[in-house]
């Protein structure tokens, strides 16, 4: 018993990982006094969920098959440098676009004699789909409480 | 349709092949996400996007190593991001001063979802030791199958399982303790 202290104790004082899996491959891992101290498979899989657990598959694929359906088939590693090139250059540009587009909307809300109810529907500015690496992006639109303002923030999709 | 069959399939562009991959493999990802996440909506993104991942890359799977533990590393890689980007976000928002109006996609959270989570006392552990603990449990996975997933070695590995083990069983125990005290 007095063993299995001294080797807790030097397990908790020498955090290097190396000795500490050195001290659990030549004792923990064989003495059934520190045995009982680890949770074992079965009550470790009563507090996981479990793959059984998570529903059917055919419900996840009707979430995934949209996005699948737009995918072609994976491509070749020769000439993709080139490809990537152009898929930045794309998000490059449509940043661009969008931050001009901003600029020019900031300049015009800022300026003297502006009238916000004086916009019409067709000037106010919207982005309804962004496009990240040639690809759709993960979109986050945030709104401050009690204020119009409005932060879009997006990404490109792993 | 095997292993093989689903796997030319897909890199063939079969739809009936990507199908196969999710209605196969979909619960197993699905739960890995949920485990190391412990939410339900973010769980499902991340099941979404390993697998998109997998239709885009599976050239690059290497026929020689398990398919299970490719596509196990990837969903891992992804709910790590996922954890990432959730923190960066909760930094935005407190240096911001407001909160999320609107965050994802709406509709996809059901208040009745009587689908299970992850006990609580799994958020005592990190990401790297809730994926060990689970590969272990649920999967039968060794130190160095771990490994592989975690992209470490089979030493670092038995180390987190070891510690994740040893943690939870304490918090269990010390549960178990005040409920036999009060
Ligand atoms: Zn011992």
């Amino acid at each position: 018993m007095d063993f299995c202290k001294t080797v807790e104790r030097l397990y908790a004082a020498l955090p290097l990982r190396p000795f500490r899996d050195w001290l659990i491959r030549i004792h923990m891992d064989r003495c059934p006094r520190c045995q009982e101290r680890l949770l074992s498979r079965e009550e470790a899989r009563s507090l996981l969920v479990r793959p059984g657990q998570t529903g059917d598959g055919a419900a996840l694929w009707r979430r995934i098959s949209e996005e699948a359906g737009r995918l072609v088939p994976a491509p070749k590693a020769k000439g993709s440098g080139g490809r990537l090139a152009w898929q930045w250059a794309a998000a490059s540009a449509m940043a661009a676009v969008i931050a001009l587009t901003g600029f020019w909307l900031l300049r015009q809300t800022g300026g003297p004699g502006f009238d916000a109810r004086a916009i019409t529907p067709a000037d106010r500015f919207e982005i309804a789909y962004v496009k990240v690496g040639g690809a759709p992006a993960q979109t986050f639109v945030y709104q401050p409480q009690g204020t119009d303002t409005v932060f879009v923030w997006a990404q490109k999709t792993p | 349709m095997d292993e093989r069959e689903i796997i030319e399939g897909c890199l063939g562009g079969k739809a009936a092949s990507n199908r196969a991959m999710v209605e196969t493999y979909g619960t197993l990802v699905l739960s890995v996400a949920l485990n190391v996440i412990g939410n339900r909506q973010d769980a499902e993104d991340v099941c979404q996007e390993t697998f998109l991942q997998v239709f885009r890359r599976l050239d690059r799977y290497d026929r020689e190593r398990s398919f299970k533990t490719w596509l196990l590393t990837i969903a891992y890689r992804r709910s790590l991001d996922m954890l990432r980007k959730k923190r960066r976000f909760a930094e935005f928002s407190v240096r911001a001063r407001f909160e999320p109006a609107v965050l994802g996609r709406p509709g996809d959270i059901d208040p009745a979802d009587p689908a299970p989570l992850p006990s609580k006392l799994l958020e005592a552990l990190s990401p790297r030791e809730r994926t060990a603990l689970c590969l272990w449990a649920n999967e039968g996975y060794t130190a160095k199958d771990i490994s592989e997933v975690l992209a470490c070695s089979a030493s670092t590995a038995r180390v987190y399982l070891f510690n994740a083990r040893r943690k939870i069983k304490a918090l269990l125990e010390n549960d178990h303790g005040l409920l036999q005290n009060g």
